[in-house]
């Protein structure tokens, strides 16, 4: 038997498993005084709820808890057999409260005494509104899990690209500078200035694009090969940079001057490679007089905020994102060497761990190049001594 | 080309240009007359182990050196470098893997497999010849050997 409204309110599909026509009536009454247009169908057996739910899409099922032929909990079995999500509400005469919550546990929404129908509604509005909740839950993690497969996808294709690249791409290349070069050895003599000059533009422009090749593929590495975070202590990391950067140091005779650095999380190689880059810029872009270079770190809360300062020849404020993108430069090659990589390695390095990098500068008044990480060591305090220590050490010249 | 027998050194190299190359940087230092070049490394493997083409072979005349690629058809580098290190017979014998990458991946597979080297060709010619010449002068010169890469490696393995 099926009722039907003729409001046009919300409109609510219900399977009612009931065998006592007047209470069936009732409880369609008492959900359209709620505001419900409502189509239901009434039903008493486990055969016909069975019919029911493989024909019928059903907003709501409104169970009685024992009838004749039929437990009203014996329709969750159904619906779990079809795989329906369907919410039930048992409405039932007597029933104790242990055996309701035993109910709920068993897979009922909810449950509403006959003698307080008036409760019908509002426990039918909870479980449509708790459906379409865990519906559209479930659509988003659906959406999230199909965007992390494609996210793992690409990271697989990209370390694929990579690592052809760096065993194919540089395979010609050494052939092309290889037999330039080996030319140029054979008719030495034979041929005119300019073919030298050639020959040189040739094997020069392949080396080139090796060191390209070389750089694009360490910028591609930075979180590609899964490296599992340590404490790195950043002074022992500067001494490791001061020690790779020796020659220069002397060379420009550079001041450091490295004030006390936390121990941060991270992968060594890369804290010193980040740290190398800047010192290595400060250098490189240094002004008339001799490189003076001051580090130093403070922490903000949850993170350090470290500071490469140095006196060398600044950037200009419109330059200041600019220069952290992959092969841009500011100079041309003969005034400063490099490829453009360094500043986009050390903000990849930067943002794979957390952290954020900028630079505060004027042009022709230093640069000083702030970046933070993530302050999550718990014992930060018991080393600060040995930070100090260390840190007295490193003072050079 | 040298009989299969009085080998110094092994080269495994698919690209005939490449191998060429090594060749040229090889011969002009004369640190070795007998070189061998197979290109792949099912043919390294055959070589080595004295099967297939070269079941003729003597397994007492093991080369004293072999310059490895890592990428080649068939069965690549580490496949190789796996049988030869993995095998008693075999294992004493230097490999040098020589190859255009140096993709961290490809060093750490390597040493852990056991490789005795690892060296990246430059794309300069005249420092690839440089490369040649010094890892040539300390495998045929300078590094001292067992009498018998064979004889050694099962003595090992034998004593406690």
């Amino acid at each position: 038997m099926t009722h039907k409204s003729r409001t046009s309110n919300k409109r609510l599909h219900v399977l009612l498993i009931e065998d006592e026509p007047s209470d069936a009536e009732i409880e369609i009454a008492e959900l359209r005084h709620g505001g419900f247009d409502v189509t239901a169908d009434v039903v008493e057996t486990g055969d016909q709820v069975r019919g029911r739910l493989g024909k019928n899409s059903y907003d709501v099922i409104l169970a009685d808890y024992s009838l004749p032929n039929f437990r009203g909990m014996d329709a969750v079995d159904i619906l779990r057999e079809k795989n329906l999500n369907t919410p039930l509400i048992l409405v039932t005469g007597a029933l104790n409260s242990e055996t309701a919550v035993e109910c709920v546990k068993q897979g009922a929404v909810d449950y509403v005494m006959k003698d307080n129908l008036a409760r019908l509604v509002l426990c039918v509005r909870r479980a449509l509104e708790d459906t379409r909740l865990r519906q559209e839950r479930a659509r988003a993690q659906e959406q999230l899990a199909h965007k992390v497969e494609e996210l793992a996808r690409s990271n697989c294709d990209l370390e694929q690209f990579a690592y052809v690249a760096s065993h194919d791409l540089q395979e010609p290349l050494r052939m092309v500078a290889a037999y330039t070069q080996l030319l140029a050895e054979r008719y030495r003599g034979k041929l005119d200035t300019t073919a030298d000059r050639y020959i040189g533009y040739a094997v020069e422009g392949a080396t080139r694009m090796q060191a390209l090749l070389e750089d694009l593929l360490a910028f591609s590495r930075i979180g590609r090969n899964g490296v599992t975070p340590t404490p790195v202590d950043s002074n022992t990391a500067i001494e490791e940079v001061l020690r790779n950067l020796a020659i220069t140091l002397k060379e420009h005779n550079v001041t450091i001057t490295c004030n006390p650095l936390p121990t941060i999380l991270a992968d060594r190689f890369q804290v010193v490679q980040l740290f190398q880059n800047l010192i290595g810029n400060a250098i490189k872009f240094r002004g008339r007089q001799a490189p003076s270079v001051i580090i130093s770190a403070e922490q903000h809360g949850e993170e350090w905020l470290f500071s490469i300062f140095d006196n060398g020849i600044g950037i200009a404020s419109e330059h200041k994102e600019f220069i952290f993108k992959i092969f841009q430069r500011l100079h041309t090659r003969a005034e400063y060497p490099g490829n453009g990589v360094g500043l986009a390695i050390c903000k990849k390095i930067v943002e794979h761990n957390g952290g954020r990098i900028w630079v505060d500068s004027e042009l022709g008044r230093g640069s000083n190049f702030r970046f933070t990480f993530p302050a999550v060591l718990a014992d930060k305090a018991g080393k600060k001594e040995d930070y100090e220590l260390s840190a007295e050490n490193l003072v050079s010249r | 080309m040298t009989e299969p027998n009085e080998v110094d050194i092994l080269l495994v190299e698919d690209n005939p240009d490449d191998l060429e190359l090594t060749l040229h940087a090889l011969r002009r230092e004369h640190l070795a007359n007998n070189i061998f070049a197979v290109r792949d490394g099912e043919e390294a493997v055959e070589f080595l182990f004295c099967t297939g083409r070269f079941q003729q072979r003597n397994f007492d005349h093991l080369p004293r050196l072999v310059l490895l690629d890592l990428k080649l058809p068939k069965l690549n580098g580490l496949e190789v470098l796996k049988r030869v290190k993995q095998d008693p017979r075999t294992k004493a014998l230097p490999v040098v893997v020589l190859t255009s990458s140096k993709e961290e991946r490809d060093l750490v597979a390597s040493y852990n497999l056991g490789a005795n080297s690892y060296i990246q060709k430059p794309v300069d010619f005249d420092r690839f010849r440089e490369i040649v010449k010094s890892t040539g002068l300390y495998w045929m010169v300078i590094n001292q050997r067992p009498l018998s890469n064979t004889a050694s490696a099962s003595r090992a393995a034998t004593q406690p």
